[in-house]
């Protein structure tokens, strides 16, 4: 029971977990860059759902759609100014570039926001739903549905939408996408803002159960990479699913290991898709 | 004839810095910041032998910093280990992570090769802050204080310290040039340029980047002992830290000259000097104005020359050359 | 006859569903010079691929001087003797002529021996004048030549060259040839691979002709110039027929 429980929970999570993740691997496939600076929006959304509620008493699940598109613009407004210059750089200079800019985003929010750890108070943050034995806690649940909810609509947008399909030719191949007079640099920061935007929905939507403060991207980053590894890189389905697994792993470790070994067990994890399937466990990243 | 006068530019330097605490007062500000420069600069010309050498970037050197730190530590607390000997030990364990690390990632593409040492650099400073009964946890862990005892490596005047990291900084700048000019140095330049190309005419890519990184974490594990020695203390957040030792040390790299034997000790002697002076005049603004200026320095080399102080000297002497002319 | 220094035997390679190398068997002397024709996509890269290892085989052998290399890294093949040119030229561009070369020396020899090696060669090939220039810097027949010369300084048995000659003028071309010829006089064993008919025909003691991946004539220049599968492949291409993908490339990652 205590497994199932364990189980559930981790399914909960893992989907707000996908949905942060899920921007990481959107712009890695696009633009072929790894955003070393990703949990920082993360952290960024749960700032911006922090102040709609402690200023306007916006709520949350409310706020996280005020910081999807503040993010968005911010992210959008940074691809074209630093990103875009070093697609075509070194390696070193594109990992660089992002590691800064995850260092100066932490720090400027330090700056502005000071250090203590702050939370909301929301109404329903302690009720849980009681579901044959299982205790389903309601802030998990609603961030999980959100999350879900947001999946769909990213899925139906580069599906269904004109934008979202030259996304994914452009994705697939930036020179024949040009050739067909798609406009690759707009794709470019669409999909950064987009990315950006998403996690930091994510972030807001989980405000409910978790404290914001400036590193709190700190914990998300192995947790990030780790699912958009075993999602295969560049692969949306992939992350969703691996976001689902990542929840589940770190919610049974928790129940088996002491703390000092449950990040443990991630990264190991994380090394161990590495070593044997890089490409994910759908085999869809590159 | 050519070569010795090719090293009298460094001899100079290192008599120099020899000289210098004759003329310095031992319990002041410009000893310790020299100490530290020599401090970082050795650090930054180790993380230079993977990411400016063998081209692997690696955002997770503050794992091998830390294991080196808090292995002499444990062992001189728990067991009363000499340093001296504590020092190597780490080392050894430093280069079984990084065997266990390169193992999976160097076949990857690069990226995944950070991605891998980030996370192990995170996880080891979440493990620290856990353990609590090994490492003390988040308030950190003091070397004990045994007054002066060189068998124990410890000084009670900073100007051993001083003369110990100007040492160290020689020693691995001398690794670095002699691996950099013999066989192993083409093989890394070689797989920079062209991987295909280098494994065709017979260099084991794979091997060359593994001697590397097992060279580069046994020299980070080793200063990492050393600077716990300097300090007397250090916590999980900071011997582990993103930002204050791997970044910083790949940063020194990288603003002096990937790939190049002086850069990191350009690099460590502009940034780690701008760095005390911006934290002095900047200790009571907020927390994190010093961070904050380092991270936009960071983004601005990189947009500015991705290749360096180093490279950007060289660009602005082919400029000057070519304004010369009429 | 001299003894057979390589020995392929049913090399296949499948790209998904492209089979761009169908079971080709040839042997190889000592001292051979064989040509390689076939037009483009036709496998010759990707055979020359397979051979050093940069692709592995989906299914035959590859024995060099008895030796089964079949998998085998690429720098444990060029160990072995065996290595290739690049069409494209694949020098290291921030090296010097004198280092690229070098490098090649040094899966066998030390530093020195190796550096004292590269010159030799380099005056070998006649580009002991540029030793110092930075390999970015040179023209396209230059890099060609250094690339060559690099190659040598691995002290192969079989070299493999993939259109050397290509943007040569005549007389250029001919120095080539002499080199060729004169560097199998003193024991190598070469493949070739050239789209320029005269060079091979008179340097080629034998002749391999591929189409779509197999070999469709097998014999000395005279018959394979007047091989009628031969020709219906290049005449049968040339009349506005696509020439099937360019199966050249190595697989992707």
């Amino acid at each position: 029971m205590d497994l199932l429980q364990a189980v559930v929970n981790g399914v909960l999570i893992g989907g707000v977990y996908a949905v942060t993740s899920i921007g990481l691997t959107l712009v890695f496939g696009v633009m072929e860059i790894v955003n070393f600076a990703h949990a920082a929006f993360l952290m960024l959304g749960m700032y911006i759902a922090y102040h709609a509620w402690a200023l306007f008493g916006i709520d949350p699940l409310l706020g996280s759609l005020i910081a999807l598109v503040v993010v968005f613009a911010l992210g959008a407004v940074l691809q074209r100014t630093l990103i875009t210059p070093i697609l075509k750089a070194p390696q070193v200079s594109q990992i660089f570039l992002t590691v800064g800019l995850l260092l100066a985003l932490e720090n400027a929010a330090l700056i502005a926001f000071g250090s203590e750890f702050r939370s909301v108070q929301t109404p329903y943050q302690t009720s849980a739903l009681r579901i044959g034995g299982i205790f389903v806690s309601v802030p998990y649940l609603a961030a999980f549905l959100m999350s879900v909810a947001s999946g769909a609509a990213l899925s139906l947008f580069l599906r269904r939408t004109a934008v979202g399909q030259a996304m994914r030719a452009t994705a697939q191949n930036p020179t024949a996408a040009r050739l067909v007079g798609i406009d690759v640099t707009r794709m470019y920061w669409i999909a950064f803002g987009l990315g950006t935007g998403l996690t930091a929905f994510g972030g807001a939507v989980i405000l409910p159960y978790m404290t914001v403060f400036p590193t709190v991207g700190g914990q998300f980053v192995v947790l990030m990479f780790t699912v958009v590894v075993l999602g295969g890189l560049g692969s949306i389905s992939g992350a969703m699913v691996g976001g689902v697994v990542v929840g589940i792993i770190q919610s049974v470790s928790a129940l088996l290991f002491p703390i000092h070994l449950q990040n443990l067990v991630l990264f190991l994890v994380f090394i161990a898709v590495l070593a044997v399937k890089p490409t994910g466990l759908l085999g869809a990243g590159r | 004839m050519k070569r010795w006068r090719r090293c009298l530019p460094a001899v100079v330097l290192v008599g120099l810095a020899a000289a210098a605490p004759l003329v310095l007062d031992p319990l002041g500000y410009p000893m310790r910041v020299l100490t530290l420069v020599f401090l970082f600069a050795a650090m930054g010309q180790a993380w230079n032998l993977l990411g400016g050498l063998a081209n692997q970037v690696s955002l997770g050197h503050a794992a091998f910093f830390g294991i080196g730190a808090y292995t002499s530590t444990i062992l001189l607390r728990d067991h009363g280990v000499t340093p001296w000997i504590g020092m190597l030990v780490g080392g050894a364990i430093a280069v079984v992570a990084a065997v266990a690390l390169s193992i999976p990632t160097f076949r990857l593409r690069g990226h995944y090769f950070a991605l891998a040492t980030l996370a192990f650099g995170e996880v080891l400073r979440v493990v620290a802050n856990s353990w609590t009964e090994v490492t003390g946890g988040p308030v950190g862990i003091s070397v004990p204080f045994l007054g002066d005892d060189l068998a124990m490596f410890q000084f009670t005047s900073s100007v051993p310290y001083y003369y110990i990291m100007l040492a160290a900084l020689v020693g691995v700048s001398v690794v670095f040039w002699r691996i950099k000019a013999g066989r192993l140095g083409y093989r890394l330049r070689a797989l920079k340029e062209n991987p295909e190309a280098a494994e065709v005419i017979g260099v084991d890519t794979y091997r060359a980047k593994l001697a590397a990184m097992l060279v580069s974490a046994f020299i980070t594990a080793l200063l990492g002992t050393l600077y716990a020695q300097l300090n007397y203390f250090f916590d999980p957040d900071t011997i582990f830290g993103l930002a204050t030792v791997s970044v910083r040390m790949a940063l020194v790299a990288i603003v002096g000259g990937l790939g190049s034997v002086w850069g990191p000790i350009a690099g460590a002697a502009f940034l780690i000097p701008v760095e005390e002076f911006a934290n002095a005049f900047l200790t009571n603004q907020a927390a994190g104005v010093s961070q904050l200026f380092y991270s936009l320095l960071l983004i601005a080399v990189i947009l500015l020359e991705p290749r360096g102080l180093v490279a950007l000297g060289e660009r602005a002497r082919r400029l000057a050359r070519r304004e010369g002319r009429p | 006859m001299s003894e057979v220094v390589l020995r392929v035997t049913d090399l296949s390679r499948r790209f998904g569903g492209l089979e761009a190398v169908r079971r080709v068997s040839f042997d190889l002397r000592r001292g051979e010079i064989l040509g390689l024709i076939g037009p483009n996509g036709a496998g010759k890269t990707t055979l020359f691929n397979l051979l050093v290892g940069l692709v592995r085989p989906s299914a035959g052998r590859i024995s060099l001087e008895g030796r089964d290399v079949t998998g085998w890294p690429p720098h444990r093949v060029a160990a072995a003797g065996m290595t290739k040119t690049f069409q494209n030229v694949a020098l290291f561009g921030e090296m010097s002529v004198l280092d690229n070369v070098l490098t090649g020396g040094l899966v066998r020899r030390s530093l020195k021996e190796a550096r004292a090696l590269a010159e030799r060669v380099l005056a070998r090939v006649g580009l002991d004048g540029i030793a110092g220039k930075r390999a970015a810097d040179l023209s396209f027949p230059e890099r060609s030549r250094v690339e060559l010369a690099r190659a040598l300084c691995t002290e192969p048995r079989v070299l493999l060259l993939d259109e050397v000659m290509a943007a040569l003028t005549p007389v250029e071309m001919n120095e080539v040839v002499d080199l060729i010829r004169s560097l199998r006089d003193e024991g190598l064993t070469l493949v070739v691979v050239e789209h320029h008919m005269r060079p091979i025909m008179s340097l080629c003691d034998r002749i391999l002709a591929l189409d779509f991946g197999e070999v469709i004539a097998d014999g000395p220049p005279a018959r394979i110039a007047r091989d009628p599968a031969v020709v219906r492949a290049y005449l049968g291409k040339a009349h506005g027929e696509p020439a099937g993908p360019d199966a050249g490339a190595a697989a992707p990652r």
